[in-house]
């Protein structure tokens, strides 16, 4: 898989790969480079329904739509007792804030 | 217990999260990061190197009810409630309880369990009941009786499934979530609880009521003496068909306790508005004692399915047909001859049962391994099967063949490979159906091997009889039984496929052309050879016995009466024609261009042939026919005789089918059939046959020839064999 993946996107920071698998070369923004440098960082996402998921930033989209992988998940803030959730997708029309862990 | 292991829980999450809080250091980014997001283009994804498309496809879509179980915890105000706190804060009432709230608990404890059996889990549904996390300090007795008696009886049913072995995911969870079921009360304790509860509210039925108060309080009082006195007979039911021991005797207690159950759950459906908030409809029990979200924590992350628990009086009606089929469950030890048993066991799933009597069907056959019944040895039922149904010599009184070692030592190594594949054959048929044809597939692997074995054995024990004093041919003796067998499956296989709704129309033609040219010819060649061979043995016995005129009087009498397996022949004989008719019929569909195919460049009808027909590919007897042999056999039968054959010639070759089939059906019926499912199945092929006939009659009439309409094939009369209509 690792191998399919790597001879798909040969220079990954140069390039965008779009959904549908294809890689063009594209002129990375300055946005897209700050995206890609929270890539795998730990991330806290508040939702709307006041839960609160942390875990690895993987994927987003335009539409914030967020993946975070090995994520636990939490009532409330105030919450400790996590459950453990393994690989999500947030909705970004349900995500209120992100926290970054710097 | 199990706060006793939650607490557990907690305190190694709470260490966690303390040593976490030490290294985390967030940052808000949420403006930042809503805005970079804008110069992603519509549909392009950023992500890491390493994380595709593939991958993402396995994450679990937050807010989406479907998916996120933690979803619903959140929602109103209400924070569950454990055990302790609901008592605490008086929302569970301990004592005092008004008779209606205990039926209500009764009821919605039953819907829950229902539930259970409907697949799912026992933490969402039977454990969502708060009085069952610590029946020990319920005050009310009859409400903590019944709590006990409901661990005893998820407890075994839990026992019975897991012993059948007949389960997959989607029909059952066996996962209990910490919970603990064997409370350290005996049966015996539990059932002299209940008979406690239950005489004391007899007792309170017997005082008349004098006014409108108490005569509802006597009728909720009669109401709660049905569900306890129904909960004592169900454990018990259950508990003594699980028993291997004296499963004779047992089962015929069963049946009493059986009846006895269905009339009290005919009290209980009709006194289910008794229960408080019985008219009030949700999704979950919506009473005191009930919490939904009490075990969603529990969960694993992608928890299936979303928890429906059944309405009270849909899950009283399921467990009154629960008793029915129970009740035929305890039938089956009327059936001792193996070919009668697994005939039993089929028609059994036909009906689809639902996974408890599924099990308990094949605990109660092989209680124990190779046990029928757990007394007699399974090799001996499958060797008087072999017997009564082609009689080989090498099995038959007073044939000394099986004194050679190496004979017997073949003949018993047979059977020890018969009982583990027909052992395979009655455990396959408790699985849902939709698991029964994969399942049948890879069974055919092992009848390959076994009918290679047979015929090895057949071979064997010929050279050998033909050596000996009184020489006679043993040949294809096992072989055709195991044969018989195979075919049988083969059968099963292609039709289950009509049943799960598998084929396309446009395919039908060669599973139907499959089963008529040769499965069904097969299977009525194996049973006829059966059939001659046991006339052989009979005057084979008659020669070597002809003492006394007594004897010879009844032989004469066996002769009048018609041949053991006439009936089966002309069944198979109708069913083949049935295909027959139906091959036709959809070679002149395609002819006149009615049924749709699919676009060509993506079809190759090879490939779903050889797909279609695959798992008969490992077998030698029959030999699988290759799809060149399908073309050249059927496009030979186009061009036959004269050049033009017509859509209605088709038509007519399939009427004269289904004409010959309702023949064969009547004369059947006039074999006054002993089974009754045997009439019925014969009274709906009859019905198909004659509906089909003058369908195809019309067709071959011209009957709207012109319109490219596909025919609509019907499966509501019989789940194989569809009524064509014309649209």
């Amino acid at each position: 898989m690792k191998d399919t993946v790597h001879s798909m996107s040969t220079t990954p920071n140069t390039e965008a790969v779009h959904g549908n698998g294809e890689a063009l070369p594209v002129e990375e923004s300055p946005a897209k480079l700050k995206l890609r440098g929270w890539l795998n960082r730990h991330l806290k996402i508040k939702m709307t329904d006041g839960r609160v998921l942390t875990g690895a930033f993987l994927c987003t989209d335009r539409d914030a739509n967020v993946i975070l992988g090995s994520c636990s998940e939490f009532l409330s803030e105030e919450h400790t007792e996590a459950r453990a959730l393994g690989l999500v997708m947030v909705p970004g029309r349900h995500i209120v804030t992100i926290h970054l862990d710097a | 217990m199990t706060a006793l292991a939650r607490d557990l829980v907690e305190n190694i999450h709470e260490k966690e999260m303390h040593f976490d809080q030490l290294t985390y250091n967030w940052v808000d980014i949420t403006n930042d990061f809503f805005s970079s997001v804008q110069s992603l283009e519509l549909g392009e994804l950023l992500h890491d190197e390493l994380f595709g498309l593939f991958e993402a496809m396995s994450a679990i879509e937050m807010m989406d009810p479907k998916m996120d179980a933690g979803m619903l915890c959140n929602r109103g105000n209400s924070k569950p409630y454990s055990f302790k706190q609901a008592v605490d804060s008086g929302a569970l009432k301990l004592h005092n309880l008004t008779l209606a709230e205990v039926i209500g608990i009764i009821d919605s404890t039953y819907s829950c369990i229902v539930s259970w059996l409907e697949g799912h889990s026992l933490a969402q549904t039977v454990f969502t009941n708060l009085y069952l996390h610590q029946p020990g300090q319920i005050l009310d007795k009859s409400l903590r009786t019944f709590c006990y008696a409901i661990y005893k009886i998820i407890e075994i049913i839990k026992d019975c499934i897991n012993k059948a072995m007949v389960f997959e995911e989607e029909d059952f969870q066996s996962v209990t979530y910490g919970y603990r079921l064997q409370q350290d009360i005996t049966e015996q304790k539990t059932i002299a609880m209940l008979k406690e509860v239950e005489e004391e509210l007899h007792r309170k039925s017997r005082i008349k009521p004098v006014d409108d108060e108490s005569n509802r309080e006597y009728n909720d009082a009669l109401a709660l003496y049905a569900r306890i006195r129904f909960t004592k007979m169900f454990y018990q039911t259950l508990s003594l068909m699980g028993r291997k021991e004296q499963l004779h005797q047992n089962l015929a207690d069963c049946q009493r306790l059986l009846s006895n159950c269905s009339d009290m759950m005919q009290v209980m459906i009709k006194t289910v508005s008794r229960g408080v908030k019985a008219d009030e409809l949700c999704d979950h029990p919506n009473i005191m004692g009930f919490d939904p979200m009490v075990n969603q924590r529990l969960l694993p992350p992608t928890f299936p399915r979303y928890t429906k628990i059944k309405p009270r009086s849909e899950a009283l009606e399921y467990i009154d047909e629960l008793l029915n089929r129970l009740k035929t469950v305890s039938k089956i030890t009327g059936y001792t001859s193996f070919h009668g048993a697994l005939d039993f066991f089929l028609e059994f799933s036909r009906q689809s049962p639902c996974i408890l009597s599924r099990s308990m069907l094949q605990i109660v056959y092989l209680p124990l391994t190779n046990r029928v019944f757990g007394t007699q040895s399974f090799g001996d039922v499958l060797r008087d099967a072999a017997r009564a149904f082609i009689a080989p010599p090498a099995l038959m009184p007073k044939i000394t063949l099986l004194q050679n070692h190496q004979a017997k030592d073949y003949v018993d190594g047979f059977l020890g490979h018969c009982v583990c594949l027909f052992g395979s054959l009655v455990q396959l048929s408790g699985h849902n159906r939709a698991r029964q044809r994969d399942k049948l597939a890879h069974l055919l692997e092992d009848f390959a091997a076994l009918q290679d074995e047979a015929e090895r054995v057949d071979s064997y024990l010929h050279t050998l009889s033909l050596k000996s004093d009184t020489p006679r041919p043993h040949l294809a003796y096992f072989g055709t039984w195991i044969l018989y067998h195979t075919l049988r499956v083969m059968v099963m296989y292609l039709l289950s496929g009509f049943e799960l709704e598998l084929y396309s129309v446009h395919e039908y033609h060669y599973i139907f052309w499959y089963l008529y040219e040769f499965l069904y010819g097969w299977l009525m060649s194996a049973i006829t050879r059966a059939d001659s061979f046991l006339m052989e043995q009979d005057i084979h016995s008659e020669t070597h016995k002809g003492r006394g005129a007594k004897k010879s009087a009844k032989n004469k009498k066996k002769k009048s009466t018609p041949r053991p397996y006439s009936l089966e022949i002309l069944m198979y004989q109708a069913m083949q024609n049935i295909c027959g008719g139906y091959y036709k019929a959809l070679m002149g569909f395609r002819m006149d261009k009615k049924i749709p195919l699919p676009e060509s460049h993506f079809d190759s009808e090879r490939v779903r042939y050889e797909h279609r027909l695959l798992p008969f590919a490992s077998l030698l007897t029959p030999p699988p026919v290759p799809y060149q042999e399908f073309l050249d056999m059927t496009s030979g039968q186009m061009l036959n005789r004269d050049e033009t054959v017509t859509s209605e010639k088709q038509y007519l070759a399939g009427c004269g089918h289904f004409h010959q089939a309702r023949n064969m059906l009547e004369s059947a019926l006039s074999l006054y059939p002993a089974n009754v499912h045997t009439v019925n199945q014969i009274n709906d092929l009859l019905k198909v046959s004659k509906t089909n006939f003058i369908v195809l009659k019309l067709l071959a009439g011209g009957h709207k020839k012109d319109s490219t309409e596909p025919p609509i094939f019907d499966f509501s009369c019989h789940q194989h064999f569809p009524l064509i209509k014309l649209a």
